[in-house]
């Protein structure tokens, strides 16, 4: 190696944990998270987050009891910040799955010291995002008579198989339910160190929750098969879900919904928004708790790399799409897309281009990638453009149908934003309680990348 | 996952005997003279059947070559070690691109014969005459032009930073390589599209599917990687890079068989469901007309063949480290590849069944052996890894988990 200013090794394999740490070090550092009375800004999370999520049960508790006539829905736009924020939660859990198991699959080790955190917020997203498809049918006691195939001649009831709907059903809960089985596998050894480091009941709780992991070869011989297994099945996941999300608007007829690059470009915008979550989350976590050395400017310069490489995927689907509506030279195709960029939601769409397409061009300048505030910003432009891009693709094609004369303009009631505002506090609530109680890095598995680490160094080559 | 074995490589001779390299030469340069003998006695007699089996073979080349491309720019911005064996052979099919344009010319001189926006009726039609702007012949040329002038600047530069590094092994190479990878991989995707909608889909210039870039793309990297496995395999047996392609690399070869096998089912089944379950007539009759007659059980073929026959059979680790296994799916996946993009171009042309006429293997036979020796010729007295790459020791250690 010619190069000798600086040492190719080091460039190639850049160190993920930093800081000349011991394995003592790692467990003391994440553990003690958990140990000890929470910082003060965790406080000031949650003094937050608290009542922002009690405002969801307020509004939730307002609409059963009242009906859903207080959303902003109405014809023609018969499904408004709904279905976008049921679309916008589901695509944000992306990330956590993309993170733990197609990078595990693609033998990227900087997962390590993230994907603890990003599964969690992956089931969260989950959460709020079913509160969506329960509330909207305005009755959840019965609604699972319609998601469910539970018998019910009495209530005349009957699911529609043919409808994608009924699929989200399906992909959702395998989803939920994988990514909690994943997430819950990969903290058992973690909670193994937290019950031995603890006593009294704390010692007897995280015993039963690691269901007495006792760290033997023989345990970490299966540990290692289940969670590769998991990975495999976890990977058809990323793909399936925001397929069939993306299906519940393609396969109707209407123009700006019916268009077949629909799957392949959800689930690029959904791994784009989970991980715009993920460094918003992640940046102030590391903030909080100090943990430059654990969560390098290696890992959220990969991470803006992600975000930038999905960002244009995302792009050159809507210039695709904008292509083909005028190539098809159908006059529904051609309005429908005019009436994007240039009818009375004008503003939605522009404000999509510009925090979906033009802020994640700042990361192709290495200084934007290692820049915190400067991610953080453009990760929080991200989430919004992101929520703007489903209601632009749900409000617009919806507002003028075919027939002129029923043309309308949705507008959201102060139920719309305070159920969305309050998921966002529900789900911020989660995530607080998860780093207050839970390990938020996987220790075992960054030991596993230290462990190499070390070697590379002692043995030189 | 890679750990280092010292002990291993340095056994491998990297570059091939002279003997050998002008034996396979002789070969492929005999089928392209059989096989161009033969289309040229086609272009004659038969210009219709010619160019439509041209152009199957055309496209058949030309997305194996971009699958080469979206690989290697893939694998420097990911910045993968396990890989860097299989590389130079990556690069080297990936080099052919620039001599697609040469080819690219018998299909602009058959777009009276096999694209109908090209002829008059157009003007009249109501749907056709709004597309024209686009759909005509000097733009479909330019069009064409463009696309092989990108590809082509970037297979060269890609091709010339890699054999640079084989010399003085600077990192800078690597870095630099990044850099064009990354613009590289957004344009071609653009650019891959325009080829597919222009060279595929405008054969029914009436119909429009915004997957149809994507579905391209997918075919010619389930190409690409099934000749990559043939080649490399065919090269162990004539007892070259036995070390350096070992059974942990060939196992992460089949794991790319298996994925883009998935991958194609998913993005295919994707936009037929999303056709059928939608069925407006500007968009049904395309699937219509290629499961008129014979063309049915082609379609239905596909979906075992292409998709669900490979899906199963390379799931299980051993058949991605058995060679047979894997040599037999490789060349499968290959002619399935073939049919896939056979079943979207000849229903044009024969619209009652397919109709099989010698022309189709003549073509095939010309293009792939012609492409086969601009492959063949890179690898002459050059090394067949990238020496070069500070990431080969890592890559020639390396160990599937």
């Amino acid at each position: 190696m010619a190069d000798l200013a600086l040492d190719p090794r080091v460039e190639l394999n850049p160190p993920l944990v930093t800081g000349g740490q011991t394995y003592a070090d790692l467990t003391e550092k994440i553990s003690s998270i958990t140990e000890q009375p929470p910082p003060k800004q965790w406080y000031f999370g949650m003094a937050i987050a608290v009542p922002v999520a009690l405002l969801l049960f307020g509004c939730l508790t307002y609409l059963v009891s009242t009906g859903i006539g207080v959303w902003g829905n109405n014809i023609p736009v018969g499904w408004g910040w709904d279905i976008t924020n049921f679309v916008w939660w589901i695509g944000i859990g992306h990330a956590g799955t993309l993170i733990s198991a197609i990078l595990f699959l693609f033998r990227q080790k900087w997962r390590t010291s993230i994907n603890r955190a990003a599964e969690a917020m992956t089931l969260f997203a989950v959460a709020c995002a079913a509160i969506y498809p329960l509330f909207h049918t305005g009755r959840p006691w019965r609604a699972a008579y319609w998601l469910f195939p539970l018998p019910n001649e009495y209530l005349h009831i009957w699911q529609n198989f043919r409808s994608p709907l009924m699929w989200d059903v399906f992909a959702v809960s395998t989803y939920g339910t994988v990514s909690l089985l994943f997430w819950y596998v990969g903290l058992i050894p973690d909670l193994a160190t937290l019950r031995d480091r603890a006593a009294g009941l704390r010692q007897k709780i995280f015993a039963i929750m690691s269901f007495g992991w006792r760290g033997s070869a023989r345990q970490w011989k299966h540990y290692e098969l289940a969670y590769l297994i998991l990975a495999g099945i976890s990977t058809p996941l990323v793909l399936s879900v925001h397929s069939i999300v993306s299906f519940d608007f393609a396969t109707s007829v209407l123009p700006g919904w019916h268009t077949t690059i629909f799957p392949p470009y959800f689930v690029a915008g959904a791994i784009y928004s989970g991980f715009a979550m993920v460094v918003s989350l992640l940046v102030l976590a590391r903030w909080i708790y100090g943990l430059q050395n654990l969560i390098t400017l290696k890992h959220l310069d990969n991470m803006c790399k992600v975000m930038l490489a999905t960002g244009m995927i995302v792009g050159f689907s809507y210039g695709t799409e904008y292509f083909i509506a005028w190539y098809s030279a159908n006059p529904f195709e051609q309005f429908t897309f005019r009436n994007r960029a240039f009818g009375p939601y004008w503003w939605a769409y522009w404000t999509m281009i510009t925090c979906n397409v033009l802020s994640p061009q700042l990361f192709w300048f290495k200084k934007m990638r290692q820049s915190l505030v400067g991610m953080f910003i453009i990760s929080i432009f991200i989430n919004i453009g992101m929520w703007f891009e489903r209601f632009v693709i749900i409000v617009t094609s919806l507002h003028r149908d075919f027939l002129p004369s029923s043309w309308g303009y949705f507008r959201p009631t102060w139920v719309d934003i305070g159920t969305f505002t309050g998921t966002i506090g529900l789900f911020l609530t989660l995530f607080l309680l998860f780093l207050r109680f839970l390990p938020a890095i996987a220790i075992a598995e960054v030991k596993g990348v230290l462990h190499g680490q070390i070697q590379r160094e002692k043995g030189d080559h | 996952m890679a750990q280092e074995h010292p002990h291993q490589s340095a056994a491998d001779n990297y570059f091939l005997a002279p003997g050998m390299w002008a034996t396979v030469r002789n070969g492929l340069a005999f089928l392209a003279l059989a096989g161009w003998i033969a289309s040229i006695a086609g272009f004659a007699t038969n210009r219709e059947q010619f160019h439509f089996s041209y152009l199957t073979a055309f496209l058949f080349c030309v997305s194996i070559g971009l699958g080469a491309l979206f690989f290697v720019l893939v694998q420097h911005l990911s910045g993968s070690a396990c890989s860097v064996t299989v590389r130079r052979l990556e690069e080297s099919i990936m080099r052919t691109l620039p001599f697609g344009v040469v080819l690219f010319g018998l299909v602009v001189t058959g777009i009276h014969y096999t694209y109908h926006w090209s002829h008059e009726s157009a003007k009249t039609d109501a749907v056709l005459k709004q597309k024209l702007a686009y759909l005509n012949a000097d733009w479909f040329t330019i069009r064409g032009v463009i696309v092989f002038g990108l590809w082509t600047i970037w297979a060269l530069v890609l091709f010339r930073k890699s054999r640079a590094q084989d010399v003085d092994g600077a990192i800078a190479h690597t870095r630099n390589l990044v850099k064009w990878s990354a613009p590289g991989l957004l344009l071609l995707f653009i650019t891959a599209s325009v080829a597919s909608f222009d060279w595929i889909m405008s054969l029914d210039p009436h119909w429009f599917s915004t997957m149809f870039g994507v579905y391209f793309l997918t075919g010619g990297g389930l190409g690409f990687i099934a000749v990559l496995i043939l080649i490399c395999l065919a090269l162990r047996n004539a007892g070259y890079l036995n070390n350096a392609i070992n059974e942990e690399h060939y196992h992460d070869l089949g794991k790319w068989l298996f994925c883009m096998t998935a991958f194609w089912g998913y993005i295919a089944f994707s936009q037929y469901m999303l056709i059928w379950y939608g069925n407006l007539p500007e968009e049904i009759f395309w699937f219509k007309n290629r499961l008129v007659g014979s063309w049915e059980g082609m379609a239905i073929f596909l979906v075992f063949g292409h998709f669900l026959i490979p899906f199963f059979a390379l799931l299980p680790r051993a058949s991605k480290r058995n060679f047979k296994v894997l040599t037999f799916f490789a060349v499968w996946l290959l002619v399935m590849h073939y049919a896939d993009i056979y079943w979207q171009v000849m229903p044009v042309l024969h619209k009652n069944g397919i109709s099989p006429h010698w022309l189709d293997l003549a073509t095939l036979v010309a293009l792939v052996s012609t492409f086969g020796l601009i492959f063949w010729a890179q690898l002459r007295e050059r090394p067949l890894v990238p020496v070069g790459d500070p990431r080969l020791r890592q890559s020639l250690a390396f160990h599937n988990a």
